[in-house]
């Protein structure tokens, strides 16, 4: 009970001697007053007003990548092919792709027999195409490698037109082709095409069309 | 060996900032409203169901792949899933997902298409960009090859293209205006006495959508060819794309 009251006295005395020490200082009330006018209140807020941004989902629908193989051109027999391809998937069905290659072909078996003919000028030997083919994931599903691996794959096949150009001329070039695209990674697929480039010509003396059927190993990138 | 492979992805990182895309933008994070949410193994149709999240449980979507999108579950699982039940997660403030909404076919702004034609009897490829000034004015740019057996011609174009009522789904009436440049490559002599040409056209033609992203367009084309002989070349042209629209 002493102590308590002992304590009390304490307190009220420090708080007396705290009183004393103030004297010399204005009021509170004083300060206050003091304030611009205009502005009551004590405590500013600082509180920013966050801006909420909703996050976007980013589409992957484009695919942009490279190929080569072996494109054997009628008559002049089969060479390595070079090519880019993009392609824009419109629905789980349906996509859209662009090609662009060359190749040089090599000679013709009147050639080889007679060196001395010349069916193609060295320069008109390149065999340089677009095409913009329209494709259709006919078999969608996944193949398996060994017991835990899967990876997401479809059959497709495509259908388009194109130029063609070779022996210095244009063709144009109806295009059939069938594929199969391998995701190894979400983004990064691997491609098996084998396609057909068949246009009208009279390069053999006669007019006829031709069937240039290349084979191709593709890698390419979705964005 | 983990102190030598931390800076080396870190530089990685700077070097290749799109190696690591969830660390530059927050990623999606939405909460399953409905009793559950089905992960496929694949973005099609015909994948298996691998993985199911419950109600009230919050999955992350990575990126989407037409109408799928990839998302993982609270334990690590990824899958695919539909977009009409992703539709029905939220965000964690109550607020929709946020799911991109489909191009509206009436007043889209971009197609960006590929087609089949036929001028002045040649085989023609026609590739165009078309960008709607308004839902029913569209300026339109092509770049086209025609393959002919005497000559090869590539022709680029920039118009106005008018649709009727561009309300109407499946088949909508256009018709425009333009002009155009013309280059002329000769397969067979003789050569032709201008290789390069100015061009003007008037155009009818029909629209329509296929998909939700995906249209046609058909037009006939007249284009008078401004030569310095007497008279005028004015050949047709016809053509049928395909395009895609955003």
């Amino acid at each position: 009970m002493e102590t308590r009251l002992g304590s009390v006295l304490l307190a009220t005395a420090l708080l007396t001697g705290c009183g004393w020490f103030h004297r010399g200082e204005k009021p509170a009330s004083q300060v206050v007053a003091e304030d611009p006018p205009g502005d009551p209140s004590v405590i500013e807020p600082q509180v920013k007003r966050r801006e909420v941004k909703t996050p976007k989902i980013k589409a992957k629908d484009v695919e942009l990548g490279a190929y080569f193989g072996a494109l054997s051109i009628q008559d002049f027999g089969t060479n390595p092919v070079y090519g880019v391809r993009a392609a824009y998937h419109v629905s789980e069905d349906i996509f859209l792709e662009a090609f662009a290659a060359r190749s040089k072909a090599g000679t013709t078996s009147l050639e080889d027999v007679f060196p001395n003919i010349t069916v193609v000028s060295d320069a008109g030997r390149y065999f340089t195409y677009y095409d913009l083919d329209v494709g259709y994931n006919v078999l969608p599903g996944e193949i398996f490698l060994g017991k835990g691996r899967a990876f997401n794959s479809a059959l497709y096949v495509t259908v388009g037109m194109g130029d063609v150009k070779f022996a210095q001329q244009d063709h144009f070039a109806l295009n059939l082709g069938v594929g199969e695209r391998l995701l190894i990674t979400d983004w990064l697929a691997l491609h098996l095409d084998v396609r057909d480039h068949i246009f009208e010509t009279n390069l053999t003396g006669r007019t006829k069309n031709v069937d240039n059927i290349e084979a191709v190993l593709g890698l390419t990138t979705f964005f | 060996m983990r102190r030598l492979f931390a800076p080396c992805l870190l530089a990685l990182s700077l070097v290749f900032p799109g190696a690591s895309p969830e660390a530059r933008t927050p990623p999606v994070e939405v909460v399953v409203t409905a009793p559950y949410l089905e992960m496929h193994s694949g973005p099609g149709r015909g994948f298996p169901v691998v993985y199911v999240v419950g109600r009230d449980e919050t999955v992350t979507v990575l990126f989407s792949r037409t109408d799928w999108f990839k998302v993982r579950a609270p334990r690590g699982q990824e899958g695919w899933v539909r977009r009409t039940e992703l539709a029905m997660t939220k965000l964690a403030d109550g607020s929709p997902a946020p799911i991109p909404p489909y191009p509206d076919f009436a007043s889209h702004r971009w197609e960006l298409g590929a087609g089949y034609g036929v001028f002045n009897h040649e085989n023609l490829i026609n590739g165009y960009l078309d960008y709607a000034i308004t839902d029913s004015l569209d300026a339109d740019f092509d770049l086209q090859q025609a393959l002919g057996t005497i000559d090869n011609r590539y022709i680029a174009a920039f118009g106005l293209r008018h649709t009727f009522v561009p309300e109407w789904k499946w088949v909508s009436p256009t018709a425009g205006i333009g002009t155009a440049y013309e280059y002329i490559q000769n397969k067979v002599p003789p050569q032709p006495l201008q290789t390069r040409n100015q061009l003007a056209y008037v155009s009818a033609g029909l629209r329509g959508f296929i998909t939700r992203r995906f249209m046609w367009r058909a037009e006939w084309r007249k284009y008078v060819v401004f030569t310095n002989q007497n008279q005028n070349e004015v050949p047709e042209e016809w053509k049928l794309d395909l395009a895609v629209f955003f």
